[in-house]
């Protein structure tokens, strides 16, 4: 058992932890209906990392992280933008646009790099299982901040998500709580993708939403069962990966998958 | 009593003296550097590889084993040139093991395509380091041993002896087979060839085989069709015969670029364990001498 804390330690820490912050940036997401809009954050975040790589930064040091944030803002005011011209053209679609738009303008780019192709997938693949303490350190700050912004503004984040009708009457300015959503989520998906991978967090950020949402109607009830079916999956994909020898990140997604159709399961079972 | 207490001593001394002798506990990051610390350790060290022998030694999936691996060895062998960079530091990192002596195994090699001067992105494909695919050459091997036994020999002085002896016996066989290697492939000397990736360069100048373009123009990044048409091109002018990729590499595109180039696709295992049968530093080189041989004919 020990041996187990000692090998998985670290990245029990960090999965706790970001289930404990993407928990809840999941129930709004899937609340909005924009479900991708982390793949298209990390990706531009990563389009940024590649930019400060070609001018000389290392892709591990500050400057490269500086880069992938300022992308990443850039992205979130261009998400902002699309759901105030909404109607016609849906805000998933423009998702879907940014998303592979970074991705090919980071192919374009790594072209020009040595090994560059290889530096990218490291960007966005991830290793939660080497991850250091200091990684989880700078992440809990990160998490920390975002927490209490959003803790103290809860009722404008949650109205604009969830009943935007009613917070135009309140006179909240939806436009500008939605770009304070998306760049606090751009900052903290910046701040663990090269730790997680998009994969990783897609999941984390998803599944134990979804699971909340199909468990409970009310809001805080559903962030709790968030919180625990998250916690859950974590120690049991952490020790699938243990006892089996499996690479982590990948025995973490498909324990989450799992998790969710026996939930399904057992709800359609119970009631009918 | 004193007297059988001395006896009973002397008699458990050498037991004593064997448990502080364990096999000493090394891992490598390829398994051709486990296999050139096995054949130098022998009985007394305990190797493991943390890629496997198909495995792409560029990139390696995270799993708890390569941990608990590092975590528990007292010696870490790996190629460096970057080679590793992408996993190798976030590994040792994450093991946390403060008795480890990590030794690169590049020095003192002659590098290939080792850039001189400042370098610049500009330059594109230039390794900042040079080619790390140094150990496709027997010479190399025998540096590398020699390095291998040079550490092994600090950590465990004991059996100092038994090292040099084993280094010894790997240098002459090597050398000797290394005459009927070189014999097998001589008729080839100065053939001309084309490769997938750079990771040949070794092999190639080792042997006097000339590598003339490469399919894979960037590192890393699929070639694209101005690229792909001027190569096939280039192959016929040249009438190239062969088109070497290693057992690594997806062999779809480097089929069709030696059928439209009028070649033949060779596949060489580039790694130990890569292939059924390679399980010694020289069966490699036997597999790979022996496939040039056969499809350069």
């Amino acid at each position: 058992m020990s041996e187990f804390f000692s090998i998985m330690g670290p990245a029990l820490a960090a999965s706790l932890l970001l289930t404990a912050i993407f928990v809840y940036f999941g129930l709004h997401i899937v609340r909005r209906g924009v479900i991708f809009v982390d793949l298209a954050l990390a990706q531009v975040a990563a389009m940024g990392g590649t930019v400060a790589f070609l001018l000389g930064y290392s892709l591990e040091g500050q400057g490269a992280y500086f880069f992938s944030l300022a992308f990443a803002s850039f992205g979130s005011v261009v998400f902002t933008l699309a759901r105030s011209k909404e109607e016609m053209v849906p805000q998933e679609a423009i998702i879907g646009i940014v998303y592979a738009f970074a991705a090919a303008a980071t192919v374009l780019l790594v072209d020009k790099a040595p090994h560059g192709a290889e530096h990218i997938k490291y960007l966005l693949v991830g290793n939660i299982l080497w991850v250091s303490w200091n990684t989880i350190g700078v992440l809990f700050a990160v998490s920390l901040v975002v927490a209490i912004f959003h803790f103290f503004f809860r009722r404008n984040f949650f109205l604009v998500s969830f009943d935007t009708e009613q917070a135009r009457r309140e006179g909240i300015s939806v436009a500008l709580w939605d770009l304070l959503f998306y760049l606090s989520l751009a900052w903290v998906v910046t701040t663990s993708v090269q730790t997680a991978g998009v994969l990783l967090i897609f999941s984390f950020l998803i599944v134990p939403a979804v699971c909340g949402v199909l468990l409970s109607s009310r809001l805080k009830m559903g962030l709790l069962l968030g919180w625990l079916v998250g916690a859950g999956v974590s120690l049991a994909g952490l020790s699938l990966s243990y006892s089996w020898d499996l690479p982590t990140g990948a025995a973490i997604v498909c324990t989450f998958g799992l998790t969710l159709l026996l939930i399904a399961i057992l709800k359609r079972l119970i009631v009918g | 009593m004193k007297k059988i207490l001395c006896l009973l001593l002397l008699f458990f001394l050498p037991a004593f003296g064997l448990r502080a002798a364990e096999p000493l506990s090394v891992v490598t990051t390829t398994p051709d550097l486990a296999a050139i610390v096995k054949a130098v350790g022998g009985e007394q060290v305990k190797v493991e590889s943390i890629a496997k022998g198909f495995q792409d030694p560029h990139y390696v999936e995270a799993k708890p084993s390569y941990m608990r691996l590092v975590n528990q060895a007292r010696l870490l062998f790996y190629v460096g040139l970057q080679l590793e960079i992408g996993w190798l530091p976030l590994l040792v990192q994450g093991a946390r093991n403060p008795h480890l002596t990590q030794v690169e195994l590049s020095q003192g090699i002659s590098v290939l395509e080792r850039p001189t001067g400042p370098i610049s992105r500009a330059q594109g494909d230039v390794h900042p380091e040079g080619n790390p695919h140094y150990w496709l050459d027997p010479r190399n091997g025998i540096l590398m041993a020699r390095r291998v036994a040079q550490e092994l020999k600090a950590l465990a002085p004991t059996n100092a002896n038994y090292f040099d002896q084993n280094l010894k016996l790997f240098e002459s066989d090597l050398n000797r087979r290394r005459q009927k290697w070189e014999e097998r492939v001589t008729p080839f000397r100065g053939t001309e060839v084309v490769t997938y990736h750079k990771e040949l360069e070794y092999i190639a100048k080792w042997l006097g085989i000339s590598i003339i373009d490469y399919v894979e123009d960037k590192p890393g990044i699929s070639p694209s069709p101005r690229h792909l048409e001027n190569l096939i091109q280039n192959m016929r002018q040249h009438k190239i015969k062969a088109l070497l990729v290693s057992n690594f590499t997806s062999p779809t595109i480097p089929q069709a670029v030696a059928d439209k180039g009028g070649a033949k696709m060779i596949v060489l295992p580039v790694s130990v364990g890569g292939e059924k049968g390679i399980e010694s530093y020289a069966d490699l080189f036997e597999a790979i001498t022996g496939r040039l041989a056969e499809g350069l004919k």
